[in-house]
């Protein structure tokens, strides 16, 4: 009896960048892990923020700070895990598809997900005539896929499986909710950084100071300040290298996984090639959110990019040629 | 002591004994309830046709040999029993639909019907979605198939009355079908 050819395909990856074979259940479960790490490192940090707030201004106090840094993340990171998919599509002016007036992209979206093995995510279409696509959500059960109009116009329909089979391996991976959960780390150091910084700008350090007086303590309290400020000022820096680092591998898993899942690399390959060839209106949306479409809504402004979170779209091409 | 070990190592065989058996019951659960997703797929293609014939018929009705062939597939997808007949019976379907909309091609009017259009790319995707739905199928076996054929699957297949599942073939071109036209 002869295997049909679809299949004996691999649902193993070699990674390129370091030649390692990667399998997709494998990823699955380390961006799992990642989310929960990260929720870990961030509550550690939150604490250490927020102790050292309480020794710097009133040691007495420390439990309050302590208590008040871990309501803050801890509040972020229940609100990103509930509504980040809410957020993302909102900054992006994104509404719901129906079958009436986006039939062809309905019908295209149910059967890669019948493929992908995954429920029909929620789809939305966003008004622009810049191709583009992005998925948001925190698991496979609560997912969304946003595409904009430009995007359908565009490509034929293998193209577009191709790029919607990208999205859905971003939901099937969890890196939707590695990223959501990444994106609140950024949020919350950088809401307490700029606390920090207005604290400073007031002079409320300076009062507690006078009042106790002895000069040793000046010293400790002098190094408790510049690990506060290295803390806040490095966190945010830290999580965007993380972003980067990782962000730019799960493209090309996605694409990987997406291949696989359609059968068919040059589907995908021949509509990011349309993607960069795009040369009329960009698409206007907030930084927060960039990132997570397929390819870069601004990249035709800023030919190198050195905090690029995509690789370039020949390589991510070639590369699917080469599947 | 001796007993101990012995003991450990009875729960932790039997512990094993236990992963085996749920990864084969929860792989069988797998592939039977992704040929569900094919059967939903094949179902609404059935409930699509009688529209799709009424509308070509409309403009065309005098082709009635591949009318009558399109009849005689929807009956014996309809009358299909198991996974092999239906999947026999689907097949012969996507190649009637296909010549049906061979056909279609020298009427200009009716490609420009609205209510033909909108059928048009209902079937399509209903193809598109057996097709998809048929690989998902066939992972799912090929995985099914492994966990019993392989250590220490193997072991437990014959005990627990596990058969390795079929492939479902894959016809070849399928995967363009709109725009498949059949020269016979």
């Amino acid at each position: 009896m002869s295997v049909p050819r679809s299949a004996v395909l691999p649902n193993v990856i070699t990674d390129r960048a370091t030649g390692r074979r990667i399998s997709l259940l494998d990823w699955q479960a380390s961006n799992r892990r990642l989310s929960w790490m990260l929720g870990l490192v961030m509550a550690a940090l939150l604490g250490a923020i927020g102790y050292l707030l309480a020794q710097l201004t009133n040691p007495a106090s420390a439990g309050f700070f302590v208590a008040v840094a871990g309501l803050i993340g801890g509040g972020q990171t229940v609100a990103a895990y509930w509504f980040s998919d809410q957020l993302a599509l909102g900054a992006s002016g994104a509404r719901p598809a129906t079958k009436d007036e986006h039939r062809y992209l309905v019908n295209v979206t149910e059967a890669v997900a019948i493929g992908a093995g995954v429920p029909t995510p929620r789809i939305y279409v966003i008004d622009s005539p810049a191709p583009n696509a992005f998925a948001t959500g925190r698991d496979p059960e609560h997912a969304s896929i946003a595409v904009t109009r430009g995007l359908v116009d565009m490509l034929d329909r293998q193209e577009l499986e191709g790029v919607i089979a990208h999205e859905m391996s971003h939901i099937k991976n969890y890196d939707i909710r590695f990223m959501s959960m990444l994106a609140a780390t950024v949020g919350v150091i950088v809401i307490l950084r700029d606390l920090v910084l207005r604290w400073f700008q007031f002079g409320a350090f300076g009062g507690s100071r006078r009042s106790r007086g002895s000069r040793g303590n000046n010293r400790g309290q002098g190094i408790m300040v510049v690990l506060l400020v290295v803390l806040l000022v490095l966190g945010p820096i830290l999580a965007t290298i993380l972003r980067l680092a990782v962000s730019r591998r799960r493209e090309f898993l996605a694409d990987a996984t997406g291949a696989y899942i359609t059968r068919n690399p040059e589907g995908l390959a021949s509509a990011l090639e349309k993607l960069a060839s795009y040369k009329g209106e960009g698409l206007e949306v907030s930084e927060g959110v960039r990132h997570l479409f397929i390819v870069n809504p601004l990249a035709r402004h800023n030919a190198v990019d050195i905090f690029a979170t995509h690789p370039p779209i020949q390589e991510r091409i070639d590369r699917l040629r080469h599947v | 002591m001796g007993t101990i070990i012995v003991l450990v190592i009875l729960v932790i065989l039997a512990i094993a004994a236990m992963g085996v058996y749920n990864r084969i019951i929860g792989l069988e659960n797998r592939y039977q309830n992704a040929w569900s997703q094919i059967d939903v797929q094949l179902k609404r293609r059935v409930d699509l046709i009688p529209n799709l014939v009424e509308t070509v018929k409309g403009y065309a009705a005098h082709e009635k040999a591949v009318f009558e062939e399109v009849a005689h597939s929807r009956q014996a997808m309809m009358n299909a029993k198991g996974v092999n007949e239906a999947a026999a019976a689907a097949n012969q379907m996507t190649a009637a639909l296909g010549r049906l909309f061979a056909v279609v091609e020298n009427y200009p009017d009716l490609k420009a019907n609205e209510n033909f259009k909108m059928l048009q790319e209902e079937l399509s995707s209903v193809e598109n979605k057996i097709a998809y739905a048929r690989q998902f199928y066939n992972d799912a076996v090929l995985q099914y198939n492994n966990a019993i054929e392989q250590m220490p699957g193997m072991l437990f297949a014959g005990p627990m009355n596990k058969k390795a599942a079929v492939f479902l073939e894959i016809p070849e071109a399928e995967r363009e079908a709109p725009k498949v036209s059949f020269a016979s």
